[in-house]
């Protein structure tokens, strides 16, 4: 270690980059003990308050949740009945947490892949779009700022059953036959919020594709147009590959989201008709507030958090292989 | 790359013309739930009876003058200031010192720290919430200001710190040891040398974070139970829920609730943008 400090002090010129970052071996070495502990209490200083409200409202809650699983806690009890894995063992038996489950997978499955298609498509269609491409992007990317009640509330009037758009344009294009009120039929309730979630999720796909798209080589694209690949032929083998360490964090995240799914869903059904809608997030949530069962609502919040992780470090292992790869090339 | 004839240019044109056209057509789409909220929002009353979703076919301010003072949305959007702002002073403020600290300063514990602070990010909000919301009512902060501003806060804070310290890494060393010749003092090197360089992207943090901050539904939902200092996300929903019928005020109340995050996105579009690229990439 030391001799690569001094070889990069002695040929400083040789660097490629010369705003280049040295490791930071090299600022120790550099450094008086003077400054190293000026630097010491300023960073303790600095780092303090944050570490005070990390610790307070997210750690402290965070031990208290997994106290909260073990217990029966109604709320006002201040020395709660210890139960042990009661709590765990009511939830694996419980079929309204097993509809709610499924109701989630469904929500995960249409609300990841969907956004992803739409939103890979807009972004390769503005990829080459020169005039413009700004006021695309804030049409596209609006509804994903928006306030999820918001949302909700004008979507519900969209889905409504005798005056709503969906039904005029469906009867204008003669299929009045399909009309019918979309959240109120347990049929098809969770999709027309599914529908809901996708518009507001697209632009934020796009966005991230958009900007990935930047540094794809496009001399490959034309390259390969020349030698007669089709449009799909092209994005399959050419474009996806380079962007695919963006394209796997999008689906991590997407697909993360859809395991905690709550204000859209709250807004727009509250979990019916008859629980046709009812996801965790507001199973959890009603359990707690509503039912006044706080640890029962805890340990499904906790559950819904332990599952998602292990596609969260799967994902995240896959991309930063890919990524790697992607140095090396 | 390029031999392309005359005839092929003109069929590039078309091409792009066809493109255009589908695009404005897509972003009309998009942006449709807009416009219907706009045009329902300015109607009469009695155009909102007899019509509620035709487009534009009345105009009056009425709906929009009851929305504030029956439908209470003027105490809203007060409200909702003062649990975005003071919220989102507090995350900047604190993110930039901290993500100074975690990317330039060495100090005992720092990576330790740095990954508990990071657990922020990986750990849902939904999972302590619960448990938060008795832990906020023993402390005295259920239905205050300060309580539902701290909590705000303490979920941004971990994104925050992790965006402005990839900003401060980015800095090259050179610049922090020329100032220590020059006898600057470290704090000074902090807030004379470093700071005005990633300025920047402080104002993508404190945009982004206001928009988050704004439109946050669950945090005053659960830790404002008694509708004192209730915000327009949560006063929306309470207005949904008693007079979903009362059609014009609900849009206008839509509007209200959403106009603020309309401008200040449509204006700072780059710098919101920003922000969730570097969360989505580096997160």
């Amino acid at each position: 270690m030391t001799t690569g400090a001094t070889a990069e002090a002695a040929a400083p010129e040789q660097e490629e980059t010369p705003r280049r970052r040295r490791p930071w071996r090299t600022i120790k070495a550099g450094t008086p003990r003077v400054t190293r502990k000026a630097q010491a209490r300023l960073g303790v200083f600095m780092v303090a308050p944050l570490v005070a409200m990390v610790a307070v409202f997210l750690l402290l809650p965070m031990v208290n949740a997994i106290y909260y699983v073990f217990v029966d806690f109604n709320g006002f009890d201040p020395d709660p009945p210890w139960i042990g894995f009661s709590n765990f063992t009511e939830l694996a038996q419980d079929p309204d947490v097993w509809a709610a489950f499924k109701n989630n997978v469904i929500w995960i499955v249409i609300g990841t892949s969907a956004p992803i298609v739409f939103g890979l498509g807009l972004a390769v269609l503005v990829w080459n779009v020169r005039r413009g491409s700004v006021l695309y992007r804030i049409a596209f990317f609006l509804p994903f700022m928006l306030p999820q009640v918001a949302v909700g509330v004008v979507w519900g009037w969209i889905y409504e059953p005798s005056r709503g758009w969906l039904n005029r344009v469906l009867e204008t294009v003669g299929l009045g036959s399909l009309a019918k009120g979309w959240l109120g039929d347990p049929d098809t309730a969770l999709y027309a919020v599914l529908g809901t979630a996708i518009w507001a999720t697209v632009g934020f796909v796009f966005v991230i594709f958009l900007s990935a798209l930047r540094n794809v080589d496009v001399d490959l694209v034309d390259a390969a147009r020349l030698d007669g690949a089709n449009a799909f032929q092209r994005l399959r083998h050419i474009i996806l590959p380079q962007i695919m360490p963006v394209f796997l964090m999008v689906t991590t995240i997407t697909l993360l989201g859809g395991f905690s799914v709550f204000d859209i869903v709250f807004v727009m059904t509250g979990g019916g008709p008859a629980g046709a809608t009812e996801v965790l997030g507001t199973y959890a949530y009603s359990s707690a507030f509503q039912l006044n069962r706080i640890s029962y609502g805890t340990t499904l919040a906790l559950v819904i958090t332990v599952i998602s992780i292990p596609f969260a470090v799967w994902m995240n292992r896959l991309q930063r292989k890919l990524s790697l790869q992607g140095m090396g090339a | 790359m390029r031999h392309r004839t005359a005839g092929s240019n003109t069929r590039g044109r078309l091409l792009l013309t066809g493109k255009h056209l589908l695009l404005l057509g897509l972003s009309a789409l998009m942006i449709f739930p807009l416009v219907l909220t706009v045009s329902t929002a300015l109607k009469s009353g009695h155009d909102v009876k007899v019509n509620p979703f035709g487009l534009f076919s009345s105009f009056s301010t009425e709906n929009i003058v009851r929305a504030w003072t029956v439908g209470d949305f003027g105490s809203y959007v007060v409200n909702s200031f003062l649990l975005s702002v003071p919220s989102t002073l507090l995350v900047v403020v604190l993110s930039t010192m901290a993500g100074y600290a975690f990317a330039r300063l060495p100090f005992a514990g720092r990576s330790l720290l740095f990954y508990l602070v990071v657990l922020g990010l990986l750990v849902p909000f939904f999972t302590y919430m619960i448990p938060l919301y008795f832990q906020l009512r023993s402390m005295g902060l259920l239905d205050s200001l300060l309580g539902v501003n701290l909590v705000l806060a303490s979920t941004g804070l971990s994104f925050g710190t992790f965006f402005m310290r990839a900003f401060f890494s980015d800095l090259p060393v050179e610049l922090d040891q020329a100032a220590r010749l020059d006898g600057a003092s470290e704090w000074q090197i902090f807030l004379k040398v470093m700071l005005p360089l990633v300025s920047s992207g402080i104002g993508a943090l404190a945009v982004f974070t206001f928009l988050q901050n704004w439109n946050n539904f669950l945090v005053p939902l659960l830790y404002i139970p008694s509708g004192e200092y209730r915000p327009l996300t949560t006063g929306l929903y309470l207005f949904l829920g008693g007079r979903s019928i009362d059609i014009g005020p609900l849009a206008a109340g839509t509007l209200i609730t959403i106009l603020p995050v309309v401008v200040l996105f449509v204006a700072m579009q780059k710098q919101v943008t920003q922000g969730f690229l570097s969360g989505a990439v580096k997160g």
